[in-house]
């Protein structure tokens, strides 16, 4: 036991001194933003996110003048069209996600005692692609070109280039580079919580807030790529004139319909069970006791998340689908319902049992759950079928849905804002304001959009710019404006309050004597994140664990120091939260940076038809991925393991599944497969549209010649990584180099046999959306195909290099996962194109 | 951080995340598989599906899963130790809880599945 | 139910009975308003019983509730309850879902949405019997009517709330509505899905007629009415200006089928589908500038056309000349 050395205050204060300095945030006026800890990152993240909020939200209020009286003609339907679009999509897009991401960030690692996340530079190029992404869609409306198609940007009213303009390219080239990001949010954040637990912190233990990331980052990670698979098709008809939701071409705008709301409905939970993590945090430490039901809240996240996936059809109630079709998803809309009780009556029993602290934040907590009843009961009605066919796309949908982000999401994160600021300023904000502008805000939210249930039932649709005074609206309508600018200017008390928190003093550390481990953060700014990463043996370790935080402090739970002058955290198992390796990680840099702005020049250069540019943006993205990557990752430590305390020794290199490196590849994948069923969705979705498919002669298909050919050699090129694979962990350099070789021939043949079976047969793409569809699939799996080249010839350059051995061979272990999932990609893609038109 | 191993039989299954998450992902089949059943009927042959026996098949089966995985659950979640909650970092109390909240899922998906099959009673059209 | 609506009225000074889901004139409204009511008070209801145990809740003082009370109080009120309430209102809801009984021989009006207007036919499947109107639609009380919905160039939306729920008309689709009006009157539809610039300017005029009353005047109007006056300065006007391309007026060499039909216009109560009083003033200024009324129409700007011009079209359409 080592624990007698920290007893001594000298070698402490070496040690914090060493720590300081390894976690010590780059200065001077430009390298402070290579910064890639997640305090400095988190920050930002939040930053831009509350600025984007401003700003939709001030798009939000134009619209309500515009509205406030009847056939008034202050903002033309070219602008309102705009306004709107816009401020849905950057609500929902360029704020509640990235919101719950950025606050993650800040928070996860605190709470689950770590250092920082498992991939720094990650988050931190997610930040400045959001940055980026979110001035590019944003500022478009200062240019007059910003998307006016509605935020679900339904064709053919979008895809047509004579109806509507470049701001249909940008809402979708601009808004898929922030999904990437997204993406790429999730990835570090399931990792996160499934391998950088603190030892001892099992399943059972784990902080709520930790298992709402958890699975709303798993919803990301299965509701995102439908939205970008159809995002790929939507570009390709409005770009190249492929014929997906052309109806005179064989296309169906439905199909944009279902790709948009199978992401869109899951969107709803993935911005609403974040903010009711931050209950799950705030409410026990206002009842001043562990939150009653504990696995009651997991079922309700776990459940939700599922239930979610099934509700897509209910924002497609009036297309005409089959009744039956109708019935399925009516009944999971109720059904979601049950879950959503459960969490709201888990915080009523834990306030009944406990003994109440009516602070400011929990102030903001019962409020949002008020808004949030009344949106929640609503959203049972309109999914009842029969009412919805009324309600739909009316303003009584309007009401509906700002109750249940409002309750759901905005104030919810102000209840966090104050529960949180002591956290990261280390300074409160003003109860005395914070309730002045609870008041005014829950005043302001149920005046403006209470009416609109009525106005709604009345006769008014949603998107009109203007309505008839003979409606009769134009009271309801007034009371809407009016509201809405008494919940803007509730807003501005409180960004008065946060304006004002420089000017007052330090807070006392954990103020709200709460029980979790974010709150060992100090006052004063530690940049390290946890001094020592302690044992945990309770779920409120601060409350529960004796001497707790004396413990932490002083070093005397596990790697209390930064000898070799690393930043570093540990690695635990998934379940028990075992110790398992001390991992390395990223540090200061500028290759996220920049990797996010030559990626972001890609999408914004195709949006303006500069596609030679964008190519060049093209090579500069994979270049900057391979920099980072050779020089960033996979790192040979220079000793096999190191003590972190306790008389615990721990590698310093893992690879394979418990690897934090192999989990992000298999999450990634599992994002990117999700993207291709939603492409295999749309293809057997013209079959379902067509009384014969494919429509012509099967001649004219692709054949099933080539398409087989292409199978073999991609299936050949698995099995020849496979077997490299276990050459390099034999230690034969040379059989592996010559097997990776071959795997890459054997790819690169798979390539350009996929892509002989519609050239050679002449399938026109723009003439009707089965060879659309077809050239897509391909395409997809040729550049999969395009990218098993880069990685064998990447790993075969690390093995050559010296910097993958044998035992160090994380390189070859994520290939060969990526292998996995595109033998997978490979063998779909070409039965369905191949053999599925002779069968069918 | 070392507990005993666990004596029953219910008790050495292997614990993984995947196992919580069964009962929903059974739903979740049912759901897409009713979903397909239903559409692929209607579009392709313009009238509501002829094979009912396919519809009730599948959702038993989805039901027996469910049952199973609850089963299962129910015995892992009586193993002996202190009361609920379980809050001990303990192997027993990980097991617990994961069998507690897998049970509970159970439960949900049962209703959920229950919720999927009415609208087959009372509707039958594709239009 | 009537006075159900008494709360809307409150709050506005002056409550719609035309273009309202509270105010219906057809069956299935009038279902779906009940179904409403029912649900909007029972929501109400549980609003209020949640939060009576929110602060009945914040209120008590510690221990009041032991942990196994606190389960007991999620297993019921946040569990089971919900179940069967829910499992309640599915059962309710689900046979309401289908769709209404319609027979052979029953009217059928073929409605199409444009932008920004609406194409409407009767009895599209003879050709005899074909008739083809614009902007408003006429339909007998107390008798099935079966909409078929379609559209060419964007997603629209048919919606008469005080008939029926709404229905998207969807390009490369055909969807069906059958309703049954039961209260004679004028009413009103809209669109009710975006559909690009003029999407809050494209509504029709809905008359809920007596039988007896729309039969005669279905015979009447497909027996075909009396052509307008050939020779007048409109009508020259009219047809130099080539307006006949895309209107068409029944009886005369005008048949364009891009823009709506102009045969009934003297009887229509309305200018631009809905957005001004068909006066001759108005109908002269759109005929000038289409885009300053309906921004996005389809249809050319006449600015060459003198106002005066422009008057003599309308009056010919109005059949004054």
């Amino acid at each position: 036991m080592s624990l007698h050395d920290q007893d001594d205050p000298a070698l402490r204060c070496a040690q914090e001194e060493r720590l300081r300095a390894v976690w010590a945030a780059p200065k001077g006026i430009f390298l402070k933003w290579t910064d890639c800890n997640n305090d400095a990152v988190g920050a930002w993240y939040v930053l831009t996110g509350f600025v984007f909020m401003l700003f939709a939200g001030v798009l939000g209020l134009l619209m309500r003048t515009q509205l406030a009286v009847p056939e008034n003609d202050l903002i033309g339907p070219a602008t309102f069209n705009q306004l709107f679009t816009l401020h849905g999509s950057m609500m929902m897009f360029l704020f509640a996600v990235p919101m719950f991401e950025a606050v993650s960030i800040i928070l996860l690692p605190q709470l689950l005692g770590a250092r920082d996340l498992p991939f720094p530079r990650l988050s931190a190029f997610g930040y400045w692609s959001f940055l980026l992404g979110g001035v590019f869609v944003g500022g478009s409306i200062l240019f007059n070109a910003a998307p006016d198609g509605g935020w679900f940007m339904y064709p053919p009213l979008t895809t047509r280039t004579d109806l509507s303009g470049i701001g249909a390219d940008i809402w979708m080239l601009g808004l898929s580079f922030i999904e990437v990001s997204s993406i790429a949010a999730a990835v570090e954040l399931i990792v996160g919580v499934l391998k950088c637990r603190p030892p001892g912190m099992r399943l059972n233990l784990m902080p709520l807030y930790a298992w709402y990331i958890l699975v709303v980052a798993v919803m990301i990670l299965f509701a995102f790529p439908p939205l970008i698979a159809g995002d790929v098709l939507f570009e390709m008809e409005r770009l190249l004139n492929w014929p997906f939701f052309d109806a005179t071409r064989g296309g169906d705008p439905l199909l944009w319909q279902h790709l948009f709301w199978i992401f869109g409905h899951p969107e709803v939970y993935i911005v609403f069970l974040p903010s009711i993590a931050l209950f799950a945090m705030l409410v026990p430490t206002f009842a001043r006791r562990h939150l009653l039901g504990y696995p009651w809240i997991v079922l309700a996240a776990v459940g939700t998340a599922f239930l979610s996936f099934g509700l897509w059809v209910h924002h497609m109630f009036t297309t005409g689908l089959p009744k039956i079709s109708l019935g399925f998803f009516s009944a999971a809309s109720e059904a979601v319902a049950i879950p959503t009780a459960v969490q709201i009556f888990v915080f009523i029993a834990t306030l009944w049992a406990g003994r109440v602290n009516w602070s400011t934040p929990l102030l903001y907590a019962t409020g949002s759950l008020g808004v949030f009843v009344i949106g929640g009961l609503t959203g049972v009605m309109v999914a009842v079928v029969p009412f919805d066919w009324q309600a739909h796309d009316t303003y009584f949908v309007v009401a509906h849905l700002h109750y249940v982000l409002i309750g759901g999401t905005l104030l919810p994160l102000f209840a966090g804002l104050y529960y949180y600021w002591p956290l990261i300023t280390g300074k409160k904000l003003s109860d005395r304001l914070g309730r002045l502008a609870f008041w005014i805000l829950f005043a302001g939210v149920n005046l403006c959009f209470f009416p609109m249930h009525l106005s709604g039932l009345m006769g008014m649709p949603r998107r009109v710019f203007t309505y008839p005074e003979e409606l009769g609206l134009g009271d309801l309508n007034m009371a809407s404006t009016a509201g809405a600018f008494l919940f803007a200017a509730g807003v501005a008390v409180i960004c008065l309050d946060m304006c004002l928190s420089p000017r007052r003093p330090l807070a006392n550390r954990n103020p709200w004597n709460a029980g979790t481990l974010e709150w060992l953060a100090h006052p004063q700014d530690e940049h390290w994140g946890i001094r020592s990463i302690p044992l945990i043996e309770s779920r409120y370790p601060i409350w529960d664990q004796p001497d707790f935080m004396r413990k932490v402090d002083e070093g005397r739970y596990f790697l209390p120091d930064a000898e070799e002058g690393r930043r570093e955290t540990i690695v635990t198992s998934v379940i028990d939260a075992r110790p398992l390796a001390v991992i390395r990680l990223g540090t200061p840099a500028w290759v996220p940076m920049l990797t996010a702005f030559v990626l972001g020049s890609v999408f914004i250069l195709t949006t303006y038809h500069l596609y030679g540019l964008a190519l060049i943006g093209s090579v500069l993205t994979l270049a900057c991925v391979v920099w980072w990557l050779w020089t960033g990752t996979a790192e040979i430590p220079e000793k096999p393991s190191k003590p972190i305390g306790h008389g615990l020794e721990l590698p310093l290199y893992i690879s394979g599944r418990s690897a934090p490196g192999w989990w992000a590849m298999f999450i990634t994948m599992m994002a990117d497969a999700t993207a291709f069923s939603g492409l295999v969705f749309g293809y057997y979705f013209f079959w379902t549209r067509h009384e014969t498919f494919p429509p012509m002669a099967l001649a004219d298909g692709p054949g099933w010649f080539w398409p087989m050919v292409a199978l073999l050699a991609g299936g050949v090129s698995w099995l020849l990584t496979l077997a490299a694979r276990s050459a390099n962990s034999r230690g034969a350099t040379g059989a592996m180099a010559l097997l990776l070789t071959g795997a890459m021939l054997a790819a690169l043949g798979s390539g350009v046999a996929g892509l002989a079976g519609p050239w050679l047969s002449g399938l026109n793409p723009e003439a009707h959306s089965y060879p659309a569809i077809v050239w897509t699939l391909t395409l997809w799996t040729v550049a999969h195909a395009g990218l098993a080249v880069i990685m064998q010839a990447y790993v075969l350059a690390r093995g050559l290099a010296g910097r993958m051995t044998a035992r160090h061979d994380a390189d070859i272990r994520n290939v060969t996962l990526f292998m996995h999932f595109f033998v997978l990609s490979v063998v779909v893609t070409y039965a369905t194109i191949g053999l599925f038109p002779e069968v069918s | 951080m070392s507990d005993p191993a666990p004596r029953k039989w219910q008790h050495r299954l292997h614990i993984t995340l995947w196992v919580l998450i069964v009962p929903p992902t059974a739903w979740a089949a049912h759901f897409l598989f009713s979903y397909l059943w239903a559409a692929i009927s209607c579009a392709k042959t313009g009238h509501f599906a002829t094979m009912p026996w396919i519809f009730i098949g599948g959702t038993v089966l989805a039901l027996a899963v469910i049952a199973l995985a609850g089963w299962v659950a129910w015995h892992q979640s009586r193993t002996p130790g202190d009361p609920p909650p379980h809050k001990e970092s303990t192997r027993i109390d990980r097991l617990r809880f994961l069998a507690t909240a897998t049970l509970l899922l159970a439960a949900l998906s049962t209703v959920g599945v229950i919720f999927t099959a009415l609208p087959v009673v009372f509707l039958r059209e594709c239009t | 139910m009537r006075y159900a609506i008494l709360p809307a009225c409150l709050l506005a000074t002056a409550c719609n009975t035309h273009q309202s889901a509270l105010a219906p004139f057809g069956v299935e409204a009038g279902e779906t308003r009940t179904l409403t009511l029912v649900m909007a008070l029972a929501a109400l209801g549980l609003a209020a019983i949640t939060f009576a145990l929110y602060f009945r809740a914040v209120r008590a003082p510690e221990g009041s509730l032991s942990h196994t009370g606190g389960m007991k109080l999620v297993l019921w009120m946040g569990a089971i309850v919900p179940t069967v309430l829910l499992a309640g209102l599915l059962l309710y809801a689900l046979p309401a879902m289908r769709p209404m009984d319609s027979a052979p021989g029953d009217l059928e009006i073929r409605v199409e949405g444009e932008q920004f207007w609406w194409r409407v036919i009767y009895d599209p499947q003879d050709p005899q019997g074909r008739l083809v109107d614009a902007n408003e639609i006429r339909i007998p009380t107390g008798r099935t009517v079966v909409f078929t919905l379609a559209a060419h160039d964007v997603v629209h939306s048919f919606w008469i709330p005080g008939l029926a729920g709404k229905m998207d008309m969807i390009p490369g689709r055909e969807n069906r509505l059958v309703v049954k009006a039961t209260k004679p009157g004028r009413y009103r539809g809209v669109c009710a899905e975006l559909c690009g610039l003029a999407h809050a300017l494209m509504a029709f005029e809905v008359v809920a007629v007596e039988p007896v009353a729309f039969d005669s005047w279905l015979a009447e109007h497909q027996a075909g009415i009396a052509a307008p006056p050939k020779d007048s300065r409109g009508a020259r006007l009219f047809a130099d200006q080539g307006c006949g391309a895309c209107h068409a007026i029944q009886g005369t060499e005008h048949t364009g089928q891009i823009g709506p039909d102009l045969t009934r216009y003297a009887h229509r109560k309305s200018l631009g589908a809905g957005t001004q009083e068909p006066t001759l003033a108005n109908t002269a200024d759109f005929i000038r500038a289409p885009e300053d009324l309906k921004p996005g129409a389809r249809m050319p700007t006449y600015t060459d056309l003198s106002r005066e011009e422009a008057l003599a079209i309308a009056r010919y359409l109005k059949g004054r000349e």
